[in-house]
């Protein structure tokens, strides 16, 4: 029971670390909460599922388009809602409203065009088992846990040794300094948005094979968030320790206490948190520069 | 007794040491200057005084009360204002708001009264509107007092952020480059504008400039920095004279300005 | 009609109540909350609970829905508006609270779970909301034109000079966000006496959305133009008979919308005043071009 539930929890965590970490690349470069980011990883979702179920496309393939069209739309989203408020140097709070309305817009136009109908992916795909000594596993968790750290790793290895990603990582200490530097910042927050919409896809496709799509599913992002307050604003280690930190404590909750206080859980740790370690345990942004 | 006085003040930025034991003491009455080329850690000596940032070691004590550390809300009841490198004007507000917020302080009326507004209220509030005029006025702003903030000229603004400074009252003020982006002309202007606002209001003053025309002509006693590290103390005379100075900071162009 | 249009002119003036308590928070501090509704409900079903239970007096209920709902206001602004915190930390934990309170109403045996409280008494009337409109509106402009509002404008603008000026970042905020709950609160007992029937699903995220995009489209930093923005936001839908995905559909695009090309809202950051809708009628090619740009 124990390692069952600790494996789930890795799952979730997994998810939830994948969602932190594009969180968390935004935030790491913009320096503001990309609350549209929910419904991007709906919209890859909804795009996995429709070329998957209804123009037969195999499932590895679907997760490609998936990854391919989140990352396209949280590259418009940029371009369209935040690139004009860059250029004006506009304060943070004025690019979270602009999120917060790409998201309220995304989630209610699906809703009114698509409908609130959960769709559910093939039990095929959700409901295999695999035993590994004595503990009976759901595939898609195991696939979860690997899936999530091989594109973790991959971005950390293309953040580290490309020459775009050492511009991401560069941009994200002094944005200005870089650009004096003949840093083409345009471009390489092209790439960050590309980068998280691409994270979007994955944890959309897992998001709805696990708990089915529909169009408010995005709001799990809220745990990306809380997981990225544990890891510290900012800091994509932090980010996957954080998801991975909240996934096992939250099934933990469920599986020991009770699933309705779950999500009330979450919020509680965070206001704690904010209380005893305001800036995570990675924590970036210590002090405001004067 | 001095008026301000830091006594081996340090501070650490995770690995980078930005002050290393700094110990400096300006007298009450004075005009200080602080110089030092770029990134010698003279702004963070400004935000160290003023609790924006706390030392990673040392004290610092004003007027003979240890202040360090201190909560930069409570700076201003100590008698401390200051203006900033890189202007931080309320840059939406008119002229006229950005003093008014500053003589608030010194107006006291309770939430209830002023949530119905009460008659003393709104005495109270033009009391705050002629003392900030009167602010305004001794900066040469009064013309300007319904102009936002942040159309003005630069040199303007920063004589606004002087007067917002002052219109705390206080009994040191501290100045980050007022004379930044300003002519040769504008800046000794500038000078003569803080040389009567110290002697009208009792002020000590310790300034950072890069104008050295500005920074001889007012101070009395001049702090060098350099890479954290204070290089040397002393008159105009003793720092222009001083070797090591000269090659850290002043270097072979100063000497060449000067004998022009 | 008559009994239509005066529901329609009463459901405005609730909303205009909270929404003036977010302009004050949003506008004036520059905090962007996401769970108002949450506020908003807790006043609701503060009330609510009281008239619907205990037989409390309807006055007295609603005092204590404005009481509770600006203690809950203290208790969430305590960990989250420290100085130095970034205001996304009180975002995302006003999200978290926002769906905890919906997750307790849902759960709550006094709350009665989804079924919510039928057969609240209504009390509710237009010229009593009329009142409480007045008056809120009054006290926000008088907050606002006091020395607490020009601190709070003061943290808005730059915090750090905010703090020089001897301004307490963690009360300037936290008195305005006690004032919006409160608000919020009052809109929220005065709706339950209106409409008699409160459930959860009432106060989800699309009412802070509406709150939000009503403050954002009047104009932060501005009482007024919020306030006309917030009677606009409820009847022309209404007079639309918009479904109210799509209302939902046009905030999203209208806050994007504003932001990239309007960012001092529909109205600009002033106050719309007697002088200024004098002149506009005067000088019409003046007034056109009045709003300051950014």
């Amino acid at each position: 029971m124990f390692i069952q539930t600790l494996v789930t929890g890795l799952a979730i965590g997994g998810i939830y670390a994948l969602m932190a970490v594009g969180y968390s690349l935004v935030f790491s470069i913009l320096n503001f909460s990309n609350f549209a980011y929910g419904s991007i990883i709906m919209l890859g979702a909804y795009i996995g599922y429709y070329v998957l179920m209804h123009m037969g496309v195999p499932l590895a393939l679907s997760v490609l388009i998936s990854i391919v069209g989140a990352a396209l739309l949280c590259f418009a989203n940029e371009r369209l809602a935040y690139s004009t408020l860059r250029k004006r140097n506009a304060s943070s709070l004025y690019f979270m409203i602009s999120a917060m309305g790409t998201s309220i817009f995304l989630e209610n136009l699906v809703y009114a065009t698509i409908g609130s109908r959960f769709y559910a992916f093939p039990e095929v795909l959700t409901q295999q088992n695999v035993s590994f000594g004595g503990v009976s596993l759901g595939l898609l968790d195991v696939f979860a846990i690997v899936f999530s750290a091989v594109a973790i790793y991959g971005l950390h290895y293309f953040l580290q040794n490309s020459k775009t990603g050492i511009a991401i990582r560069a941009a994200s200490y002094d944005m200005q300094v870089c650009q004096l530097n003949g840093v083409n910042v345009n471009k390489v927050i092209g790439w960050v948005f590309l980068l998280a919409g691409a994270l979007a896809g994955i944890s959309g496709m897992f998001l709805g094979m696990k708990y089915m799509v529909y169009p408010t599913m995005g709001w799990i992002t809220n745990k990306a968030y809380i997981a990225a307050v544990i890891g510290g604003l900012g800091s994509l280690p932090g980010a996957v320790v954080g998801g991975l930190i909240l996934g096992v404590l939250e099934t933990f909750v469920s599986a020991y206490v009770s699933s309705v206080v779950r999500d009330v859980f979450s919020f509680s740790l965070l206001v704690i948190l904010l209380l005893v370690l305001p800036t995570g345990l990675f924590g970036k942004f210590l002090e405001e520069k004067v | 007794m001095s008026m301000l006085e830091l006594k081996g003040v340090t501070k650490n930025f995770g690995g980078i040491v930005a002050c290393k034991d700094i110990s400096l003491s300006v007298a009450p009455g004075q005009i200080a200057g602080l110089i030092g080329p770029n990134g010698a850690g003279k702004t963070t000596v400004f935000n160290l005084i003023t609790g924006v940032y706390s030392p990673t070691a040392g004290s610092i004590s004003f007027a003979g009360r240890d202040i360090t550390a201190i909560r930069p809300d409570k700076v201003v009841t100590h008698g401390i204002a200051r203006t900033f490198q890189n202007i931080r004007l309320f840059r939406n507000l008119t002229v006229l708001d950005n003093v008014r917020i500053a003589v608030d302080k010194e107006v006291d009326y309770a939430l209830g009264e002023a949530l119905v507004r009460s008659p003393r209220v709104k005495s109270r509030e033009r009391e705050i509107c002629a003392l900030a005029m009167e602010h305004l006025e001794e900066v040469g702003l009064a013309d300007k007092a319904e102009v936002r903030a942040d159309s003005l000229p630069y040199g303007l603004q920063r004589k606004l952020e002087i007067a917002r400074a002052l219109a705390l009252r206080p009994r040191l003020l501290l100045l980050d480059e007022p004379a930044a982006g300003m002519n040769p002309e504008e800046s000794l202007e500038l000078a003569g504008l803080v040389r009567i606002l110290h002697a009208r209001h009792d002020l000590t003053i310790l300034l950072i400039e890069h104008h050295m025309d500005v920074v001889m002509e007012l101070c009395e006693k001049i702090f060098v920095l350099d890479f954290g590290v204070k290089l040397a103390e002393g008159t105009a005379e003793e720092i222009q004279t001083n070797p090591e100075v000269l090659r850290a900071y002043l270097g072979e162009g100063y000497k060449r300005v000067r004998s022009q | 009609m008559l009994e239509y249009v005066s529901g329609i002119i009463t459901f405005s003036l609730i909303y205009v109540i909270a929404t003036v308590g977010l302009a004050v928070f949003t506008g004036f501090t520059g905090l962007f909350s996401l769970g108002h509704a949450a506020f908003f409900a807790i006043g609701a079903y503060t009330a609510g609970i009281l008239t619907y239970f205990y037989d409390v007096n309807f006055w007295a209920a609603l005092a204590a829905g404005v009481a509770v709902s600006s203690l809950v206001g203290v208790l969430i602004g305590y960990p989250t508006l420290r100085a130095k915190l970034r205001s996304d930390y009180f975002a995302i934990a006003t999200l978290g609270f926002g769906e905890a309170v919906r997750v307790l109403l849902e759960n709550l045996d006094i709350t009665q779970g989804a079924r919510g409280l039928p057969g609240i008494a209504s009390e509710t009337t237009l010229p009593i909301v009329i009142v409480f409109t007045v008056l809120v509106l009054w006290v926000a402009r008088n907050f606002v034109h006091s020395r607490y509002g020009r601190a709070a404008i003061a943290v808005r603008e730059d915090f750090v000079a905010a703090e020089m000026m001897g301004i307490n970042l963690f009360q300037v905020r936290m008195r305005s966000l006690v004032f919006s709950a409160g608000c919020a609160g009052l809109a929220g007992g005065l709706f339950a006496h209106y409409v008699s029937f409160i459930q959860p699903g009432m106060f989800t995220a699309a009412l802070s959305t509406q709150l939000t995009a009503s403050v954002v489209a009047g104009g932060m930093g501005s009482i007024t133009g919020p306030t006309v923005a917030a009677v606009l936001f409820v009847a022309v839908p209404e007079a639309l008979r918009m479904a109210s995905m799509w209302r939902l559909v046009a905030y999203g695009f209208l806050l994007v919308a504003i932001m990239v090309f309007r960012p001092q809202g529909l109205f600009g950051f002033r106050e719309i005043s007697w002088q200024s809708c004098v002149r506009c009628f005067r000088k019409k090619p003046a007034a056109a071009g009045g709003g300051a740009g950014q």
